[in-house]
């Protein structure tokens, strides 16, 4: 097979293999080891062919690239259209690192009902990366919406607590909201006849959509809403603590780490890719509630006594910068918003592996019923002060790189905005490592907790390539960012007039 | 000669009649006889437009429209056999056993 | 040179009406000569027959596009359409029946022929061009499913349902009745093709509007649109599950064939508001009421309301994207919700014990097999991507939008949200709930697993390949928008207007 024709073919075969994964599984018989040992070859089969996209990624164009567009219904006019560039490419790696990882953490804590929890696994991870390679709308509600189920059984069936209850609201929130972006798209399709993202964009920036001055306030606002509740923007939060809360932990680790950039992703691609003047107006308010957010999750994270509560809100208070980042209309503030995607998917999904690793043994997530852990686990300690001061942005790891390219893009765009964010970095710090001293140093307070075991092999496995890749993205950033540097270009060209008066301020 | 809006009227006053015998009325027997008025009612009006377009089409549906009737009604009446059966009453305000 | 004597053509082209008649009549003619096991089996399976057969016959007479019976009858994509639809319903409810009959040990013989008798009425229906047949062929399916509805005879529950359709459904035809009657004095005739030129060239007299709103009233009942729609739960609630299954789709698939002719043939006056408020009541009522409903049968019922209520919405659009959707929508509603109801009568057990919410906790440890199935039924019902559903809904929003209608549109996007939350809690109950009492499921026989099998390959077809379908049903709208190309001969009744 020709390189061209792989090109061609690639974007398929990462988006199917999971799914052809989990049929294989439908058919395997129910021996819980081998369905184990099966979901992880896919899984890994996957992650390895999706490096072939960066590999062969030509770094300095900033399109689409590994096009593959087909006709799928002639009416209404659907194609199957997939491609990816800079941002979505990481993206869509993004996610296929994470499932294994995902696979190799629930060996040992999911015992029940295996099969199905793989194959929900396995076809949550199909639609998330149909999301991130779709540009086809149509195509891309269809994913979007095909994340739902499994995530929601996957919350209901293996959760703990009042899993149902988050299930459902989960379910409701996003699916509700989506319902505005549908409304959207089939408006934009009723008035263009097409579905596909590029015409579109050029209909809409030549001014041949009839009536999408008018029409334009509403349908900004209706894709917008669609995904802050994804991100989840305050005050659209309330669904996500819950969820994670009560999920499995490779379904929390998939929530932060992947579902949660379904929304940033698509402000980034739809809002500012279709409405860039709507953007631009909208952008103050939305900031704010960025602003707001930042804030708000990092004080309730301070004062959370659950510790997996508090890593959700430490993630409402990091999706803050990537939003903030976006609607900075900078390269800098946008770079830095994909590069915080990324790596905010890396360290909160090791940070809530790091916090089921703990549940599995205790079976409680309460800060206080911990401390003086770093005695009996001292590997686990390691790996969990790594983890925290990624998270908190150490220079040199993930999170600093990402945090001080918004903070820069922030300030340029106004002072006001890098001054306010940066008391969230401050605050990010104080909370995760009061989380840290108060889990790990210190007397044991509760005796269970005198032989509690150190990390077992699968565990370290999934740590381990976890914890490398914080450290590869804090020390070489530029192998990302060169990637989505010409993206983000290329994303920021409707509204170069606008940075100019930004920039003029 | 009587004017054609003299029939339609009455063939609304049988119509309205039986639709108010439907709401009204208690018995099953009833309400099943009030629904037989709408019928003729109906049946009354394809008459008239019958002579009015001079068109025998009209009254060859009136024959259908009886035989339709008198099928629904020997269903219908051996349907109310099997309530009164299972009931022993033929009062619809104790035939509740379904919340309506 | 007005025939006067049917020819062969005019045959084929009712034949499936034929044939189904044929297997109803063979069906009551053995009942008696078998006992109660025999008449299951064996009249099981003869009518199972008759439906293929009915469904060949079908394609069949798709070959002989055309007039037949002095302009009663019209064979066109829209006729063959609902004929195989209707016939493919009937036969996965026939293999759903099997085993629910001997669990309730009902007998049989009647039971089958009267489904092949309404068959008959509801595929009718779908090809009748003359108002006074339509009628004739809506009384055919109605008094079948009247009786039907109060088959399990030892049930309180069920001949009340029974007789609560009767009056309902008798009360509704009147209505009809009349409205048809009003349309010959508005017209001078009861034809489609002839009422829509006299309403095209002599405009259109008052009598005429007030005729469709009739006529707008009894097919409203039929197909459970609000605010006609109070007897569908009770109905529902008592009749038997397979029974509820043929109601909520093959019944209501033909009333909405006749809506469709008489709407957009006729090219109704004033049809617009009409069917405006009642989608958007329909869609509003049924969804608010189902999300208390703890009776799955109930619950389903409102669901239909509401789906009935996303259907006229395609009413309101504009013909050519409108009745396509909406023929698509009919479909795949068939397809999921009689896989729902075949699951639920299964579920149901002897005397139909098991129908209400909490009986459906933890299913999916009890038989993930049928947890399953049912979920993709449900997820469908809601209209999640890759099921038939989600283009169903898809195609009718999108033909809204492009006719303009944007509240009707956010109403129903809206509704389409709430519903999820009610599907959504069988869900929950079947995989998240652990199960409660001791409730056997029996294992699928045979001839459910086909019928389930048959259900969601249905859904799962037009969830992922709509094209053919939707290009079919396209066809069919544009063939009915123009029905005076067809050739008609002049009309039997004298030539009117010599008053």
């Amino acid at each position: 097979m020709t390189l061209a024709n792989l090109n061609s073919l690639i974007l398929t075969l990462v988006t199917f293999i999971p799914l052809a994964g989990a049929l294989l599984l439908v058919l395997c018989p129910r021996r819980d080891r081998d369905i184990r040992i099966l979901a992880l070859v896919v899984t890994l089969l996957t992650f390895a062919v999706s490096l072939h996209l960066p590999a062969h990624f030509h770094r300095s164009q900033g399109g689409f690239q590994f096009e593959v567009s087909r006709q799928w219904i002639t009416t209404p006019n659907i194609h199957y259209h997939m491609a990816v560039d800079g941002v979505s490419l990481w993206l869509v790696v993004l996610t296929t690192f994470l499932t294994p990882l995902c696979v190799l953490i629930s060996w040992k804590s999911i015992d029940s009902r295996v099969k199905e929890f793989f194959i929900l696994l396995l076809v949550l991870e199909t639609a998330l990366i149909g999301v991130f390679t779709s540009l086809d709308l149509f195509l891309f509600y269809f994913f979007w919406e095909a994340t739902l189920i499994p995530m929601a059984l996957l919350i209901g069936m293996y959760g703990h607590g009042r899993k149902v209850y988050a299930a459902v609201k989960f379910f409701l929130y996003t699916m509700i909201a989506s319902v505005f972006m549908l409304a959207a798209i089939l408006w934009l399709y009723a008035k263009t006849g097409s579905f596909d993202f590029t015409t579109l964009q050029s209909a809409i920036s030549h001014g041949q959509v009839a009536g999408f001055l008018s029409a334009a306030p509403w349908l900004f606002l209706a894709f917008f809403i669609a995904f802050a509740v994804k991100v989840p923007l305050f005050p659209f939060h309330t669904w996500l603590p819950d969820a994670h809360v009560e999920a499995p932990t490779a379904g929390s680790v998939m929530l932060a780490g992947v579902l949660l950039k379904m929304g940033t992703y698509g402000m980034l691609r739809f809002n500012l890719g279709l409405f860039p003047e709507q953007a631009r107006r909208n952008a103050p308010w939305i900031i704010t509630l960025a602003l707001v957010g930042i804030v708000y999750g990092a004080l309730v994270a301070l004062v959370q006594p659950n510790m997996k509560k508090l890593i959700a809100y430490s993630s409402i208070s990091h999706l803050g910068f990537v939003v903030l980042g976006i609607f900075s209309f900078t390269q800098v503030g946008l770079d830095g918003a994909v590069f915080v995607m990324l790596a905010h998917g890396v360290s909160t999904g090791a940070l809530f592996m790091l916090a089921g690793i703990l549940y599995q043994r205790r079976h409680t997530y309460e800060i206080k019923d911990f401390g003086g852990l770093a005695t009996p686990m001292p590997r686990y300690a390691a790996f969990f002060l790594f983890i925290v001061l990624a998270s908190a942005g150490l220079p040199l790891l993930n999170g600093f790189v990402g945090e001080f390219l918004v903070l820069s893009g922030a300030f340029q765009a106004r002072a006001l905005y890098g001054i306010v964010a940066a008391t969230g970095i401050i605050w990010s710090a104080g909370y995760l490592l009061w989380l840290y001293q108060r889990t790990f140093f210190g007397k044991i307070t509760h005796q269970e907790n005198q032989a509690l075991p150190d990390l077992s092999g699968f565990e370290t496995a999934a740590l381990l390539p976890a914890a490398a890749a914080a450290l590869l993205m804090g020390v070489a950033p530029l192998l990302w960012l060169n990637m989505i540097d010409p993206a983000v270009h290329t994303a920021l060209l409707p509204f170069s007039d606008v940075l100019s008066k930004v920039a003029g301020q | 000669m009587v004017p054609l809006s003299y029939y339609l009227m009455l063939s609304g006053i049988l119509f309205a009649c039986g639709i108010l015998g439907f709401l009204l009325k208690r018995n099953i027997i009833t309400i099943f006889m009030s629904i037989e008025l709408m019928l003729n009612g109906v049946n009354l009006s394809f008459v008239a437009f019958a002579a009015h377009w001079h068109a025998l089409s009209g009254q060859v549906f009136v024959f259908f429209v009886m035989v339709v009737a008198a099928a629904e009604a020997a269903v219908g009446l051996a349907i109310i056999i099997a309530v009164y059966r299972t009931r022993e009453t033929l009062n619809v305000d104790q035939v509740n056993l379904l919340k309506l | 040179m007005t025939q006067t004597i049917p020819q062969v053509a005019d045959y084929i082209r009712i034949l499936p009406e034929l044939v189904l008649a044929f297997f109803g009549l063979v069906v009551m003619v053995l009942d008696p000569l078998l006992d109660d096991e025999g008449s299951r089996k064996t009249l099981g399976g003869i009518a199972l027959l008759g439906a293929l057969c009915g469904l060949g016959a079908s394609l069949w007479m798709a070959q002989s596009p055309g007039l037949a019976f002095w302009n009663m009858v019209r064979v066109d994509s829209f006729s063959v359409f609902f004929h195989v639809l209707i016939t493919a319903i009937v036969a996965v409810v026939i293999l759903t029946s099997y085993e629910y009959m001997a669990v309730q040990r009902i007998r049989a013989g009647e039971y089958y022929g009267l489904i092949l008798f309404g068959a008959v009425g509801m595929t009718l229906m779908s090809s009748a061009v003359e108002l006074v047949l339509i009628f004739i062929a809506l009384e055919i399916s109605s008094i079948s499913s009247y009786v039907l509805a109060g088959f399990r005879r030892r049930e309180a529950s069920s001949s009340e349902s029974s007789l609560k359709y009767f009056l309902l459904g008798s009360f509704a035809t009147a209505f009809f009745l009349y409205g048809v009657a009003l349309m010959f004095g508005a017209t001078g005739s009861t034809n489609i093709t002839a009422i829509s030129q006299a309403l095209q060239a002599k405009g259109v007299p008052r009598l005429a509007y007030v005729a469709v709103a009739l006529m707008f009233v009894g097919l409203g009942f039929k197909v459970a649109s609000a605010p006609f729609h109070v007897w569908t739960p009770d109905v529902y609630e008592g009749a038997p599950a397979p029974i509820v299954a043929l109601m909520s789709t093959g019944s209501k698939a033909a009333a909405f064939a006749v809506l469709l002719r008489v709407m957009f043939e006729i090219n109704t006056p004033g049809r617009f508001w009409l069917i405006w408020v009642s989608a958007a009541l329909s869609m509003t009522l049924g969804n608010l009421s189902a999300l208390v409903q703890d009776n799955v049968k109930r619950l389903l019922a409102y669901s239909s309301i509401a789906h009935a209520g996303y259907l006229l919405v395609a009413f309101a659009a504009q013909p050519g994207p409108g009745i396509s959707a909406a023929m698509f929508y009919t479909a795949s509603y068939a397809a999921m919700n009689v896989g729902a109801f075949a699951v639920v009568s299964h579920f149901a057990g002897a005397e139909e014990r098991y129908v209400t919410l909490a009986d459906y906790a933890g299913l999916g440890r009890r038989s993930p097999l049928l947890a399953a199935t049912l979920t993709i039924f449900l997820l469908s019902l809601i209209g999640i991507p890759i099921t038939g559903g989600f283009f169903a809904k898809f195609y009718v929003f999108s033909a809204a939008l492009k006719s303009g209608l944007v509240w009707l549109t956010l109403i129903g996007l809206l509704n389409s949200a709430i519903g999820a939350y009610y599907y959504l809690r069988i869900i929950v109950m079947m995989y998240m709930r652990e199960p409660k009492g001791e409730i056997t499921v029996r294992r699928i026989p045979a001839s459910l697993g086909v019928a389930l099998a048959l259900s969601v390959l249905a859904t799962l077809y037009l969830g992922v390949l709509p094209g053919r379908v939707l290009d079919f049903a396209l066809r069919s709208a544009t063939q009915l928008m123009q029905p005076h190309r067809a050739a008609i001969t002049p009309a039997p009744t004298p030539p009117v207007g010599t008053m």
